[in-house]
């Protein structure tokens, strides 16, 4: 994957990511879907070929208006996606060389999210959709990291265990079919995305934390602190990420009112290693009860560079075939988005012009009151 | 000339069809339930029972603001949705003058309010103007007179105003319901309130007052236009109320420094500075260049300096240290390409190393490739003495880094 990268007048970074291996050309049977993201503060689009192929993808990020508020901001974000959005969508088909014409679908994410961001999106996709008369597809957000999956891995099929791990989410998921998920697990408290970004501020390292503790991570020691691991009683699958930032964050406070020396990277690659030994163990272990020999990431952390080998290793270990998606891949994008609407699609799922925004829209419960249109 | 009309920018949400001079069509629905889920439905209930083709649509208008910030936004991104597949240009209209355009042909003053919470509304004043067309004795044609453009400002403000005026006013919008006490009480002029069928937002004055931009070519495109909130974000509004003073003197110092080219300010960095900044990063370091994610994470924080050298308005340097328990790390250091030579990088950091002994710094410590003679000499004239290497440190192209400490007992 290639990314070619603008810095605009505003700040906002404009991004298009280049699969090399795509192919435009569309026959008969094919079915390209325009996908639209604006759940947080990046505005994006793609267009995607049978789920699988991304002929363009877009990002629009506005992380660095954000920064400067210590996160994001809801209004700001929305105002931007309004600005960025049909610039975002232009360049997705002009850089797939189509035109609204050769698209079959229009695809949306619906939620979960910040209900003004989504709305933008939304709104554009339902305009979109009726002024073409082309079908509209509303899609989860989560459903989206996990289906971004298959667009790298041609050969990977339903069912597999996901689990999806980013700054909002921590669930351990099994993927029953396109389109029919079980939660087995999730968090009781942070996410493993705002764990990592409390402890990096802690320690001095700065937003984005999860990049942040990752770089320094590979040059300390994991084993120099052990962070306690919680495990929840009764639900062996489900995560609990504050005891852990608390221990660090005690550890750091108590360093330095003895006047200790922290070593950031020690530090970091602790805790690292805290947070990626439960996700992996309880990964390890859901595929092998429920007797699943796939195992797949997304999310924000999913790019994160010790998650992946230990998984690996792990995994190669207990002979599950794994897989993950590009980092670039891993972050909000549409083009994954377009993968897992292409499946709603075949399955028939449409969406009437009474779609809103749902920003805690559950996963894997499909909201079907917005079914309405049967085009 | 066919207009599609679209106003969500209060509790109405409206969608309207105007061909020419007449109304084909209007949808309109003042109730609790969400523009989101109403409004496409309703374009679309509009389009079956006048047979509409969308595609002989010439032009979408679209109430741009004020109004509530996420009903604008719906209104705007569906107008923007439609405009971009349909390929017609949009046409922007200020939600108050809209409302005002109710009441054609009134030659009273006419002040829409808006109610916009915390005892605030947008409002404007209006007046129409009666002409004789040529040629005409006893026809008239009204103009619309804004005298004062739509804004946003406290009851008392707009009532002083309507005052000032001195003659009758008719007042219209959800601010009168919303504000009527305070009204009666500070108005001193006699007052009538518009009757229900023209005291809203309205699809067909949206419209009519559309057909009068088309024909004056008030139009932009769809990927150019974007609401007028009138209002910052709250996030926006707090960050400058903080920082007021401090923008001036900004604004001040930048207007003098371009008085005198020469001259070269070094100052602290403030959150404006931090595109100009990441840029000059960038064009100094490339890939290895701080973001401005990085840069702007690093100046909330309050261990760190950050400084910028500011020549004739424009950031020709920057610097940064963090303060790690007495070692002051040295983490940025850039001059302009075109400035170099002029001991802006000197300047600056004698600055930088003098302000980190304020935040408890005792030595200093940073990292150069160990290549880049120019900086190496710079930092050796600061008294900075070189400490070993850190091998095959940088990347592109591989180049090790040299360490350089500048200690306390060694001044």
């Amino acid at each position: 994957m290639k990314i070619d990268k603008n810095v605009e007048d505003d700040g906002v970074i404009f991004m298009s990511i280049k699969d090399g291996n795509s192919d435009a050309v569309k026959d008969s049977g094919d079915v390209l879907i325009l996908a639209i993201e604006s759940s947080c503060d990046e505005t994006a689009a793609a267009v995607v070929k049978n789920g699988r192929e991304v002929l363009s993808n877009i990002i629009s990020s506005q992380i660095a208006l954000h920064t400067i508020y210590g996160g994001v901001v809801p209004e700001i974000a929305s105002r931007k996606h309004v600005e960025k959005m049909n610039g975002c969508i232009r360049a997705a088909l002009s850089e797939a060389h189509l035109t609204l014409k050769d698209i079959d679908a229009v695809a949306v994410t619906y939620g979960p999210g910040l209900v003004g961001a989504l709305l933008v999106g939304v709104s554009e996709a339902k305009a979109i959709s009726f002024a073409t008369g082309k079908p509209l597809i509303g899609v989860h957000h989560i459903e989206g990291h996990i289906s971004a999956n298959f667009i790298e891995n041609k050969d990977l099929e339903p069912p597999f265990v996901c689990l999806v791990v980013s700054g909002g989410h921590s669930h351990l998921v099994v993927v029953k079919d396109y389109g029919e998920y079980e939660i087995i697990g999730q968090t009781r408290d942070d996410a493993a995305g705002e764990a990592f970004d409390k402890v990096a501020r802690a320690i001095g390292l700065g937003y984005p934390g999860g990049p942040k503790i990752d770089k320094a991570a590979r040059e300390g020691n994991p084993d120099a602190f052990t962070f306690p691991q919680a495990q929840i009683p009764d639900a062996e699958y489900d995560f609990s990420f504050s005891g852990l930032k608390s221990s660090v964050l005690n550890y750091i406070n108590q360093a330095k009112m003895q006047g200790q020396e922290l070593d950031q990277a020690d530090v970091a690659a602790s805790f690292q290693k805290a947070v990626v030994e439960v996700l992996v163990s309880h990964a390890i272990k859901a595929c092998k009860e429920y007797g699943y020999n796939k195992l797949a990431i997304a999310g924000g952390v999913a790019s994160n560079s010790g998650l992946r080998e230990l998984m690996e290793k792990e995994c190669k270990a207990n002979k599950i075939q794994f897989y993950r998606p590009s980092p670039v891949l891993c972050t909000d994008n549409a083009a994954m988005i377009g993968a897992a609407a292409y499946y709603e699609y075949k399955k028939g799922v449409r969406f009437g012009l009474d779609m809103n925004a749902v920003p805690n829209l559950p996963l894997g419960d499909r909201e079907r009151k917005f079914h309405g249109r049967g085009n | 000339m066919k207009i599609l009309g679209i106003d969500t920018s209060g509790l109405v949400g409206a969608v309207a069809i105007a061909d020419g001079d007449m109304l084909v069509s209007q949808f309109s629905v003042q109730y609790k339930t969400t523009h989101s889920e109403i409004l496409m439905p309703m374009l679309e209930d509009i389009c079956k029972k006048i047979h509409l083709d969308l595609s002989s649509i010439d032009a979408i208008a679209v109430a741009k603001g004020p109004g509530s910030f996420t009903g604008l936004r719906i209104g705007s991104a569906t107008a923007k949705g439609l405009a971009l597949a349909l390929d017609k240009p949009i046409i922007p209209i200020p939600t108050v003058d809209a409302i005002a355009y109710n009441l054609y042909g009134v030659e009273k003053i006419i002040c829409p309010m808006m109610d916009a919470k915390r005892k605030q509304v947008y409002t404007g004043l209006y007046t129409f103007v009666p002409n004789t067309p040529e040629g005409k004795s006893l026809e008239r044609t009204f103009d619309m007179q804004v005298i004062h453009e739509q804004f946003a400002t406290s009851i008392e403000d707009i009532a002083t105003r309507i005052n000032e005026l001195g003659k009758p006013v008719v007042l219209l919008g959800d601010g009168v319901p919303a504000y009527h006490d305070e009204i009666e009480e500070l108005l001193k002029v006699p007052f009538s309130i518009a009757p229900m069928h023209q005291n809203r937002q309205s699809g067909a004055a949206l419209c009519a007052l559309a057909m009068q931009y088309a024909k004056e070519g008030r139009m932009v495109s769809s990927d150019e236009f974007a609401p007028e909130y009138l209002r910052l974000s709250q996030a926006e509004r707090e960050a400058r109320e903080k920082g007021t003073g401090e923008t001036t003197d900004r604004e001040k110092r930048k207007l003098e420094s371009r008085k005198t080219p020469g001259i070269v300010r070094i100052r602290q960095m403030t959150a404006e500075d931090i595109t100009d900044a990441a840029l000059l990063e960038k064009e100094n370091l490339g890939k290895e260049a701080w973001t401005q994610n990085q840069l702007a994470t690093a100046l909330t924080r309050d261990d760190t300096i950050y400084l910028v050298a500011e020549k004739a308005g424009r950031i020709v340097g920057m610097c940064g240290v963090q303060n790690i328990s007495g070692d002051g790390e040295v983490t940025n250091v850039s001059v302009a390409g075109d400035c170099r030579g002029e001991g802006i990088g000197y300047k600056m950091m004698k600055q930088l190393l003098e302000r980190g002994r304020g935040i408890g710094i005792k030595d200093y410590t940073l990292e150069v490739r160990a290549g880049n003679e120019h900086a190496i000499k710079l930092y050796e004239r600061l008294g900075f003495v070189s400490e070993g290497l850190r091998p095959g440190f940088y990347d592109e192209p591989k180049e090790d880094a040299a360490i350089y400490w500048k200690c306390r007992q060694e001044e």
